[in-house]
């Protein structure tokens, strides 16, 4: 995946925090829950996003020459952290990397087209208190190929702009939001088809 | 989901059935993200709506998909432990020093 390239210039190494403990220490101080609530949606749990924060802070320790000062912390975090998931999910040979189509989202029977788990009338949180619900939700994330998953969880879980997410990922915003979209597509099927209780109703049900 | 299902199959049996080709429901789906992101043009947008008006099954869709995205933004994290984080802490020094 393309880097966040941090710019190499005299001018812009100028503005690099130094590599001190010191400074190493207000940037773990002030960064870490984020890392962590970022490794953990990345990594679906908690040992091996205790392991991809350790060697983000240390990517970064190393390259606090690389940081430029008009970017923002956390994306340059982001960045380092998403190169780091990459490499550990190779080491592991994590699940094939793969495209979604949007054809394979068309849903193909009647209850398909709706959530298979209770939500009417429930705000977000409501609906979450349901343990079924959170890990159905969660194993849709966890199926997703890492590319879109990495999209999704900036994006739509941790609330980073669709420019921002580009930045990090090395990618432009259309490219960021066409992977969103089959992303999200993809964990809406997952939460619909299978269902927490399993049941779907046939297409022939209501199209007679 | 019978919670829903019940009430939605007496108020609707069968009464709006697909009278479209699929084409058109594809077309749509392709920009439903867009669409409930509100990154459309108004006029995309009234072609959408009245689209969804005439397709239950487009309109149930678009109901999932916007339930989908806010169940991700309201998902919690763990919360990391002080002695989980100072432990991360000196390992990351450490490392830093030796690798």
């Amino acid at each position: 995946m393309p880097a966040v390239s941090p710019p190499h210039s005299p001018k812009d190494r100028s503005s690099a925090p130094a590599r001190t403990q010191k400074n190493f220490d207000k940037l773990y101080r002030d960064h870490v829950d984020l890392m962590y609530r970022f490794a953990n949606r990345l990594c679906g749990e908690t040992e091996a996003a205790k392991d991809l924060v350790q060697e983000t802070f240390l990517n970064a320790y190393r390259g606090f020459k690389n940081f430029r000062g008009d970017a923002q912390v956390s994306t340059w975090l982001y960045a380092i952290a998403a190169r780091a998931c990459l490499r550990m999910r190779r080491k592991r040979k994590g699940e094939p990397e793969r495209e979604l189509s949007l054809d394979e989202f068309i849903p193909t029977s009647e209850g398909e087209f709706r959530l298979q788990i209770p939500v009417d009338g429930l705000s977000p949180e409501e609906a979450l208190e349901n343990k079924e619900l959170r890990q159905a939700l969660d194993a849709a994330i966890d199926k997703l190929p890492k590319k879109y998953k990495m999209v999704l969880v900036l994006r739509d879980m941790e609330g980073v702009s669709a420019k921002e997410v580009g930045t990090i990922m090395g990618l432009n915003e259309r490219a960021v939001k066409s992977r969103l979209h089959r992303a999200r597509l993809f964990v809406r099927r997952e939460l619909s088809a299978r269902g927490v209780d399993g049941t779907t109703t046939t297409h022939a049900e209501t199209y007679r | 989901m019978a919670k829903r299902a019940a009430p939605r199959g007496e108020k609707r049996p069968a009464a709006r059935p697909h009278q479209h080709g699929k084409g058109r429901c594809l077309h749509i789906l392709r920009a439903l993200s867009a669409y409930i992101d509100d990154e459309l043009s108004g006029t995309i947008c009234q072609e959408i709506r009245l689209h969804l008006g005439a397709c239950p099954n487009c309109e149930d869709f678009v109901a999932s998909l916007r339930h989908t995205v806010s169940l991700c933004r309201h998902t919690s994290a763990p919360i990391l432990a002080s002695a989980d984080r100072a432990r991360m802490r000196e390992n990351i020094l450490k490392s830093a020093r030796t690798r």
